[in-house]
């Protein structure tokens, strides 16, 4: 056992805990010999999930722990935070940070609101969108149809950060800079074409005979995509959903551009201006406190959605 | 072209589909009506996807010949701005800083996340919990990252300097953002940590991919587990390796948060990357045209490198 510690001392690379158990193995086969097969291989199946255990552990430590570093950091006082650590200075947790981001006179307040309502309207839209789209592409013929799916994925290849100059102009002719919900349109349109994508995938997946049966029952379009298909695609919507609003939260670039007035701002861009200390001193502490409030919603969203979002990354990974 | 072309694959079967259910009402007439009902669901996205990307992209080529400034009238100055880019240091110098960084951070990230697929891929108690928390620093954002990496690469104060400077590997003092090599040696860290969970993912799909029974006849032959990665994964595993490497690469290429958060593209201009002195010229200079015309040679390479991922895939694909 203390050789096992010893060696979860250290970042343990992902395959030495791979490699170690392989090795086991081979050991025990030799083993195995003299002493009962399965007996030997019993004892090290325990031993190489042991190893697997602990060299997982070390590995997902060094993902988290920052993490979780900086959500305890964001409760020490802002006193604490800008003068060298100490084992004492971690004795006194204080929300006073978020307190005062949240209730202060910077009104951060205000810029989470509009992180999530660009967010939600973003996953909402562009669910919806793509799900039309997708049951167009995958369940009805019609004449330039190869060719409008070859444009949305055209676009999937374009990557919005080298045609923010152009967008700019539009969007400023369309009245949509400054704008919650232009940022939300925009955001939308980035989305689209993985969520049509993956809405594609999902009727495609249907099988005929419901949709024949639906409409010899006299089924409108409509009332065959609510009732009949609605439970065979809401994981598709999901994935799609849930892609869209985690890009949109953390969204950073087009927010900072297209939006030039303060009380607009989402939560991202809003912490430059806590960074650059536009509120006074720059105020570590608050900075934190923020990064902390925009990392909560990444994180309860994706554990408890995980499954849609592996399978999105999964289903655009295998089918390229 | 990949797009038609998976467009294209699906034809025979909705053909097929089709076939069947016209049989139901008048021939023609269902046809017809299908495809106007086709036509009018996909619409929207098609609106949307013109509206704010494909519009834009051809939009930028036309500004790129003109002298756009932000606000104001503007007239055409034919491919001036193309032949001032060769001349403009902040761009060209922009261009040899990305390409530098992209070229530190692609192998590591493609290293870390092979070992740590490795780590995830087996069925073993714990792997599913692993994975998702050492993808969480890719949930969570690069944005939120690096404001949480400003406080701690802070002298004195940071937590990187408290724990580095207890192993004798910096001094306590030492101002990390200040310093072009430290700046970028702290970024691409942060950039490996936050990105090899999805290089991690994508490497899992493909080999989870990979038939199971491959590698038990490889046991049986008395393969060692190196021989058996060497044989079985790393060739069946290229497809996926190839598009991990691109969507890094290309998003190395794209880099622009951790910079604007972390050093301002400074000191002076020394981590400026290509997005970040197009955002420069555009919208702090209002020299849009000169902008566009950096656009669109961003479009064209980052088009590039995703053409030769397609092609790469195409040639070993199925």
């Amino acid at each position: 056992m203390p050789a096992v510690r010893s060696r979860a001392g250290g970042p343990a690379a992902a395959g030495t805990s791979r490699r170690v158990a392989s090795g086991a193995r081979a050991g025990a086969r030799t083993r195995g010999a003299g002493a009962g097969r399965a007996a030997g291989r019993g004892r090290t199946a325990r031993g190489g999930l042991a190893w697997y255990l602990i060299g997982g552990v070390a590995v997902s430590a060094v993902f988290v722990l920052p993490l979780g570093w900086e959500v305890i950091r964001s409760f020490q006082p802002e006193s604490a935070i800008g003068v060298p650590l100490s084992g004492k200075s971690l004795r006194h947790l204080t929300i006073a940070n978020y307190h005062s981001l949240l209730a202060g006179q910077d009104n951060i307040a205000r810029n989470v609101i509009n992180s999530l309502i660009v967010a939600v309207l973003a996953a909402l839209v562009t669910a919806l969108v793509a799900t039309l789209a997708g049951y167009g592409f995958a369940q009805f013929r019609f004449r330039g149809s190869p060719v409008a799916f070859g444009l949305v994925l055209l676009a999937f290849m374009v990557p919005f950060q080298a045609v923010l100059t152009p967008l700019f102009v539009e969007m400023h002719f369309l009245r949509l800079l400054n704008s919650l919900i232009g940022l939300a349109l925009f955001y939308t349109a980035f989305n689209l074409p993985f969520g049509v994508y993956v809405m594609r995938n999902s009727f495609l997946q249907v099988p005929r005979e419901l949709v024949d049966a639906a409409k010899v029952d006299g089924a409108s379009v409509m009332g065959t995509l609510t009732s009949v298909l609605r439970p065979l695609i809401v994981p598709g919507i999901a994935t799609t959903a849930l892609y869209a609003f985690l890009f949109s939260w953390t969204e950073f670039l087009a927010a900072l551009i297209f939006m030039t007035n303060d009380s607009l701002f989402t939560l991202p861009v809003a912490l430059i201006n806590v960074e650059a200390g536009n509120y006074g001193a720059i105020n570590y502490g608050l900075l934190l406190a923020g990064a902390v409030i925009a990392m909560i919603p990444c994180v309860v969203v994706y554990v408890a959605l995980q499954r849609f979002y592996v399978r999105g990354l999964v289903s655009g990974a295998l089918k390229g | 072209v990949a797009g038609t072309e998976v467009a294209g694959g699906t034809r025979p079967r909705e053909r097929a589909r089709t076939g069947r259910a016209r049989r139901a009402g008048p021939p023609g007439a269902q046809a017809r009506q299908d495809a106007r009902t086709g036509l009018a669901l996909v619409t929207p996205a098609l609106l949307f996807v013109s509206i704010f990307t494909l519009f834009p992209l051809g939009f930028s080529v036309y500004m790129s010949l003109t002298n756009w400034p932000l606000v104001g009238s503007y007239r055409f100055i034919g491919l001036s701005n193309y032949q001032s880019l060769a001349h403009n240091t902040l761009f060209v110098e922009s261009i040899v800083f990305t390409l530098k960084y992209t070229a530190i951070v692609t192998l590591p990230i493609l290293a870390v996340g092979y070992g740590l697929a490795l780590l995830v891929r087996s069925n073993r108690p714990g792997s599913t919990l692993f994975r998702t928390l050492v993808f969480l620093p890719f949930i969570v954002g690069l944005v939120t990252e690096s404001y949480m990496a400003v406080v701690e690469l802070q002298p004195s104060s940071g937590t990187v300097n408290f724990v580095l400077a207890r192993f004798g590997i910096v001094k306590d003092t030492t101002a990390w953002l200040v310093h072009t090599g430290l700046a970028v040696t702290a970024i691409c860290v942060l950039v490996v940590w936050f990105a090899s969970g999805l290089t991690m993912m994508l490497l899992m799909a493909g080999m989870q991919a990979i038939p199971g029974e491959l590698y038990e006849s490889a046991r049986v032959d008395g393969a060692s587990w190196w021989s058996a990665e060497r044989s079985i994964t790393l060739p069946l595993l290229r497809r996926s390796i190839a598009l991990s490497l691109i969507i890094s690469v290309v998003g190395s290429f794209l880099a622009f948060n951790q910079f604007y958060i972390m050093t301002q593209g400074g000191p002076g201009t020394s981590t400026t990357s290509v997005v970040m002195a197009i955002v420069n010229t555009g919208f702090t200079q209002f020299n849009v045209g000169l902008a566009s015309a950096m656009s669109v040679v961003l479009v064209i390479v980052v088009g590039l490198i995703t053409f030769a991922q397609f092609h790469f895939l195409q040639r070993d694909g199925d």
